[in-house]
């Protein structure tokens, strides 16, 4: 008798597992513009699935790394496919973080309570940035070697630990041999597991934490069936999407590295576009400050706004007119330089 | 009777303190050794000149670009007579070309311009060209070059 009901006390695994996940939402999730956090997610799974597969093909040799490229893109069996899945998935990503960035920022989703999420979601922005750098400098197509000698002078002139950082990176007082492999290595190995210690530090961060409050939403939902459900919706329609979009926009190569010619347009994908744009119409000293200025602000955000607020500002509207602004400016910078 | 120290939790605190330290010291000096591994060792280069061409051969065209020693190097014929300058641009390391129309320096990079002293006229550089000693031995002409 005893036994029996020790038995039923005893949760089984699986029940565990439920009541792990199983919490409560507020209602507001249901809105797309809140719950843009799960599509990079989504995008990252496509992303590192499809390069392990192309770890398979290339060689982080500089001599035959372009070759092994091409190879992959016009001779193995599907290999455009993962090529371009990869690289969609990418860009992808990086645009939902955007407007995933812009609507925290909007909305103040960052405030006490909530610092540590902002923290660790501007490590992964910084992460998956250097996950892009990297990536297309494996490529080792012109745009890859002349973007990486300028980084890593860019590098080079920031203050205190830039020459050493550059050195590191390089392997040495010039970009050669060494400093493919070691940008394939960190692409491949370095980058992705911090990644992974990241994206799983900013769920658990999420789930300890809960969700800032909105006006108007005062309900709630649980996790799973329905916000697990409408996140699954997401994937099969971003998975539409990629492969339709790799159909329609199939992947390219440019002209091989050339250490003794730039060819006239080295200008880095899209989401470098308006920091490139910036580098060429500032003067460098300059221009460099204020990148590391922006990074100093952007990371310490929630504690500028708190400043701020105590002082009587009111920072909703603030965050708007900033907000606006930024957005502006990227775009403004990003046409420039594909219109010029 | 002799004093007894039986304040234990002062005690484990030090003990613990001491081997903490130790610990970060000892880690610490590791963490170091990993990043001179990583660190390859630089070949200490010297002055060295070098020989390029005879006079006659650097005068068929005013620009000659050239590789010597992993400096990339275009030889111009200026004002001031023979010059060798650097293709490295001042600004972030591209690679400058001589645009003959329009006789200047051009990095396609970031769209820096030097005229053609090297002198940097437009764009992000902050400085001119960096030039090689030329130097000139009957008909012989010689570089000085990091090598």
């Amino acid at each position: 008798m005893e036994t029996t009901i020790e038995r039923i006390k005893e949760k089984s695994l699986k029940d565990r597992a439920i009541d792990f996940i199983q919490k409560e939402v507020p209602d507001h999730m249901y809105s797309f513009s809140y719950c843009m956090g799960a599509t990079p997610l989504i995008l990252f799974l496509v992303a590192a699935a499809t390069g392990i597969l192309m770890t398979f093909y290339y060689i982080p040799f500089s001599e035959r790394a372009y070759e092994s490229v091409r190879a992959i893109t016009s001779e193995v069996y599907l290999g455009w496919f993962i090529r371009g899945l990869h690289k969609i998935s990418i860009n992808l990503m990086i645009f939902t973080l955007f407007l995933h960035l812009v609507r925290v920022f909007v909305t103040r989703a960052y405030k006490t309570q909530g610092e540590l999420k902002w923290l660790i979601g501007t490590m992964l922005f910084f992460t998956i940035l250097a996950m892009g750098f990297t990536g297309y400098s494996l490529v080792y197509d012109q745009v890859s070697y002349w973007g990486m000698t300028v980084v890593m002078n860019m590098a080079e002139e920031m203050p205190l630990f830039g020459p050493p950082l550059a050195y590191l990176l390089r392997g040495g007082a010039e970009v050669s041999e060494l400093t493919l492999l070691r940008l394939y290595d960190l692409h491949t190995k370095l980058l992705p597991l911090l990644l992974i210690l990241l994206i799983g530090s900013h769920i658990i961060a999420i789930t300890v934490l809960g969700f800032e409050k909105v006006e108007g939403s005062e309900g709630k939902h649980l996790f799973y069936p329905e916000h697990a459900m409408k996140v699954g919706l997401i994937a099969v329609g971003l998975l539409i999407l990629i492969v339709n979009l790799v159909m329609i926009f199939p992947p390219t190569i440019g002209q091989m590295a050339n250490p003794l010619e730039v060819a006239s347009n080295v200008a880095p994908p899209w989401y470098f576009s308006a920091v490139y744009k910036w580098i060429t119409i500032a003067p460098r000293q300059p221009a460099l400050f204020g990148i590391l200025l922006f990074c100093v602000v952007f990371v310490s955000y929630p504690y500028i706004d708190r400043f701020l607020t105590e002082r009587g500002f009111d920072m909703g509207r603030v965050n708007i007119v900033i907000g606006s602004a930024a957005v502006l400016i990227f775009a403004i910078l990003t046409l420039w330089n594909v219109v010029i | 009777m002799g004093v007894i120290n039986d304040n234990i939790s002062r005690r484990k605190f030090l003990s613990s303190a001491f081997m903490a330290v130790g610990l970060g010291f000892g880690l610490g000096t590791l963490g170091l050794r990993f990043l001179q591994f990583l660190s390859p060792t630089v070949k200490a280069k010297r002055f060295e000149e070098i020989l390029v061409g005879t006079v006659n051969e650097l005068s068929k065209s005013d620009a000659m670009p050239m590789e010597i020693a992993g400096s990339k190097i275009l030889f111009l014929k200026t004002d001031a007579g023979l010059v060798a300058f650097s293709r490295k641009c001042t600004d972030l390391g591209c690679l400058v070309g001589w645009d003959k129309a329009k006789q200047q320096f051009i990095c396609p990079c970031h769209q820096g311009v030097y005229d053609r002293n090297g002198k940097n006229i437009a764009g992000p550089p902050p400085r001119p060209l960096d030039r090689f000693p030329v130097i000139t031995k009957g008909e012989n002409i010689y570089v000085k070059i990091k090598a």
